[in-house]
């Protein structure tokens, strides 16, 4: 696995004085499930945050397919081929199911067209069912999204992340705040997922992500602390006095 | 509140059912110039929603929008001797052309800023219109637009009569009321929505919000102006006070009144404000503390509007 | 540019620091409201018109004019903090327009009762008898009036100074300002700081109106106008943020002054014109935080 999908040259950010992050080169292998983690405050999320386009980095270059991608506006990142989900669960909560996948899909067809009835656009609600039906939502397509149980709305993130069939899939904590069920349906998914595309996914509960990633990326207090696949980080003296020393939570 | 099959019904045959009311409505108004001023407010109202309802951003300046279409409409016909017909087509453009104006300096803030930064514009165009006196006739309004007969299709129709006046009237509500309706049902009205309900998942979906919202506040305005240029005709003058903010606050007040999730209930709105207002004012000057008290009690404890209430219950 | 002498200038300036006191009264109340309580209170200029009434109503019952500096804003602060607890506290929670609306209602109410009581025409408003004529300011001779105006607003910045300072509560409600969800987390009894906060806003207001009266005298739409005036004040400074409203507030009144004096006719337009200028620049405004606007 020679080939880097994506990769970031001494990013760093700062918010005002405080450094969130500092110089952090990192590459992500294509078709690879890599896993960004760390303790609280180590810095997963600012970084999530710079890969996926919420805001640019401070200082530093991010390269995506060999394409400086720095400082792109977040709404070209779908048609770019990368898409995420966020860490508070966002979907279009009075909209139902099956729409707020349909709006995900029709972002790649038609995003200015005030014309044309949508009623006569069946494929997209077609390819929205599909979606659905992946993550495992197809019966509760007609459910308005907001009252939807937690798990299930992280899915329905997630299938609207995968309407813009993106190459590479960035997941911020998918597992948060569930109950033990829900995660291991979403990290079942996960996997499912990681056989057809690469997945970047910040996880903050080291164990769950061990046994599934193919490479791992250990931050700590803003900086890179180590890399390599799930052996070569439980090996690593540094990574266990810094993070494994702490008791799990 | 209302049965549901009763108003699935509704919802399918909406434009045909609307149609049908603007025919028999004025026979039901105490006067046809009411009638003719509720059509006019509702279609202002209508637009109004489209960044409010639709789109969930509340703008104070609408008042330009609709000014901007009732001046771009009188200047045309007293300025420049222009038809009746382009100076409708003017007021459209014109109202389009004022919200991008405004819109592209308010669609960089958000939320409650976007209310105040468009309240502030909206009061600079007032401003203008005010010192421009060759061509907004300044304080004394603009006058001079009389139309006694139009012409349309080879046809010349008294417009000085009231009923005849309403159809004219009409035919451009019905036009606007369709367009709307296609615009909702649209790809483009999915985004609205999903940027009113998610901002931050909508972009990440591909969509440019700023675009959107851009291009809705236009939209906006070309039904607005529409409006605005219609009540230029009505008037035969448009009044300064057109442009002022009040005005913007008149429109709020319709939306919310009438429902502002809804698709007629602006139009409600209208209706039930200016014969309210009508009612009120025969035995009052002070009806302004009522539309105040009722604005109060609308935010307070009915929040969802007359339409809005009525249609309680049912998933949207 | 005939006439315009440098004097001439440096005592437009000087009007400009009078009228952009005004406003930073009033601004600063309106930054506090939205800073503490994230309500921007279209009522605000009713607030400032009831402080111009109230203060006729109370030199007609022998109140005299520095009296009525202080008791005005708390009459006018009171009748703020019965509006906050009666009416806008049953609206936090639901949604940021919502306080916005019923203050606009309330405007119209305010403005109409005024209108009953006092008539729809413009009342005159003495200058109080000590403050009437000119001084000489080492350039020329100015309204004394105006150079109170200017003096009386820095006394009470001075004031609100050291009540955000030096002050428990004003710990609290510059806390807030910054973050309203630490005060929340912190069990403050949020309840009773945002009263105290929304009496301090609208008794500015009424302060403000109070002050202008005597240079514009005092009509029930009074505060229709000066309403944006506020509100481009208050997005030029940035939302929320206090030291913005003072500087914005001055600029602002700067600017109208200046304008007034070279191209009269541009002179509301200008305001607006600044407005549009700083939202282009810097969309958050001078002090603003990034991300609030935009």
């Amino acid at each position: 696995m020679n080939d880097v999908i994506l990769r970031t040259e001494a990013v760093g950010k700062n918010f005002g004085k405080f450094c969130a992050l500092s110089d952090i080169t990192a590459s992500f292998p294509r078709g690879a499930l890599t896993s960004i983690i760390g303790p609280n405050g180590a810095g997963k999320s600012t970084y999530f945050n710079l890969i996926s386009g919420a805001f640019p980095p401070s200082a530093g270059k991010i390269v995506f397919e060999d394409r400086d991608i720095t400082g792109t506006a977040q709404h070209h990142y779908a048609k770019l081929g990368i898409a995420k989900s966020f860490q508070i669960t966002t979907v279009f909560p009075q909209i139902s199911t099956l729409e707020n996948v349909r709006i995900a899909v029709q972002a790649l067809v038609s995003r200015y067209n005030i014309w044309r009835p949508r009623a006569t656009m069946p494929e997209l609600v077609e390819k929205a069912g599909e979606l659905l039906n992946i993550v495992g939502l197809w019966n509760r397509r007609d459910r308005i999204a907001g009252t939807l149980a937690h798990g299930e709305q992280r899915a329905l993130e997630i299938a609207m992340a995968l309407a813009s069939r993106p190459r590479l899939l960035l997941l911020d904590e998918p597992t948060a705040g569930m109950s033990p069920e829900e995660t291991r349906a979403m990290m079942e998914l996960i996997v499912k997922l990681a056989g057809e595309r690469t997945v970047i996914l910040v996880e903050h509960k080291m164990k769950l992500v061990m046994g599934i990633s193919d490479r791992l990326l250990v931050l700590h207090h803003g900086e890179l602390l180590a890399e390599g696949t799930p052996d070569e980080i439980r090996r690593n003296e540094t990574v266990k006095r810094v993070y494994l020393g702490q008791r799990e939570h | 509140m209302l049965p549901q099959a009763f108003v699935a019904t509704c919802k399918r045959h909406r434009v045909v059912l609307s149609i049908a009311f603007l025919i028999i409505f004025p026979l039901l108004m105490p006067f046809k110039a009411i009638a003719v001023n509720i059509l006019i407010y509702g279609l202002f109202a209508l637009g109004f929603n489209l960044m409010f309802g639709t789109l969930g951003l509340l703008s104070f300046g609408h008042a330009a929008l609709f000014g901007g279409g009732a001046y771009a409409c009188g200047i045309a016909i007293v300025h420049y001797g222009a038809p009746w017909w382009a100076g409708v087509l003017g007021g459209t453009i014109g109202g389009m052309c004022i919200a991008a104006l405004i819109g592209a300096l308010a669609i960089r803030t958000r939320g409650i800023y976007f209310a105040m930064v468009t309240l502030a514009l909206s009061q600079c165009v007032y401003f203008v219109a005010y010192q421009a006196t060759a061509w907004t006739g300044g304080e004394n309004g603009l006058r001079g637009i009389e139309l006694t007969r139009i012409s349309a299709f080879g046809l010349s129709i008294n417009f000085v009569d009231p009923l005849t006046r309403y159809y004219v009237v009409a035919a451009f509500v019905a036009l606007a009321l369709f367009a709307l309706s296609r615009i909702l049902a649209s790809p483009f009205g999915a985004v609205l929505e999903a940027v009113r309900e998610n901002e931050a998942r909508a972009r990440a979906c591909g969509y440019d919000v700023r675009a959107t919202r851009f291009m809705a506040f236009v939209i906006s305005g070309g039904f607005c102006g529409l409006a605005g240029a219609l009540q230029a005709l009505h008037l035969s003058i448009v009044p300064i006070e057109t442009l002022y903010y009040q005005t913007s606050g008149l429109v709020v007040m319709m939306a919310l009144l009438g429902g502002m999730g809804t698709f007629f209930g602006p139009f409600i709105g209208a209706g039930v404000f200016l014969l309210l207002e009508n009612l009120v004012s025969l035995w009052t000057v002070h009806w302004q503390l009522f539309v105040g008290a009722a604005f109060v009690a609308c935010v307070l404890f009915f929040p969802r509007g007359i339409w809005g209430t009525l249609l309680m219950g049912r998933a949207r | 540019m005939e006439g315009i002498t440098f004097d001439l200038v440096v005592l437009q300036l000087f009007t400009g620091l009078a009228l952009g006191a005004i406003y930073v009264l009033l601004a600063l109340g309106m930054s506090l409201l939205f800073g503490m309580l994230t309500v921007v209170n279209f009522a605000h200029g009713a607030f400032y018109m009831l402080g111009a009434y109230v203060g006729i109503v109370l030199l007609g019952i022998g109140f005299n004019f520095w009296l009525c500096l202080l008791f005005v804003p708390l009459v006018v602060g009171s009748i703020g903090l019965l509006t906050e607890r009666f009416l806008i506290r049953r609206l936090y929670g639901r949604g940021i327009d919502y306080p916005l609306l019923l203050t606009f209602g309330l405007s119209y109410i305010m403005v109409e009762l005024v209108r009953i009581v006092f008539g729809t025409t413009g009342l005159q408003f003495d200058t109080p008898d000590a403050l009437v004529g000119a001084s000489d300011i080492g350039i020329g001779y100015f309204p004394t009036y105006r150079l109170f105006v200017i003096a009386i607003t820095f006394v009470v910045l001075a004031l609100l100074w050291l009540f955000l300072e030096r002050t428990p509560y004003g710990l609290i409600i510059r806390a807030g300002a910054r973050d309203p969800q630490i005060v929340r987390i912190l069990g403050i009894d949020v309840a009773r700081v945002w009263l105290v906060v929304f009496g301090i806003g609208t008794g500015l207001a009424a302060l403000a109106g109070l002050l202008a009266a005597p240079l514009q005298g005092a009509s029930p739409e009074m505060g229709n106008s000066i309403l944006a005036e506020a509100f481009v004040v208050t997005v030029v400074g940035g939302m929320g943020s206090l030291l913005g409203a003072i500087i914005a507030g001055l600029l602002v009144g700067v600017v109208v002054a200046m304008t007034s004096l070279f191209a009269p006719e541009m002179a509301q337009v200008s305001i607006f014109a600044l407005m549009a200028i700083v939202l282009l620049i810097r969309p958050q405004g001078f002090f603003g935080r990034a991300g609030l606007m935009s």
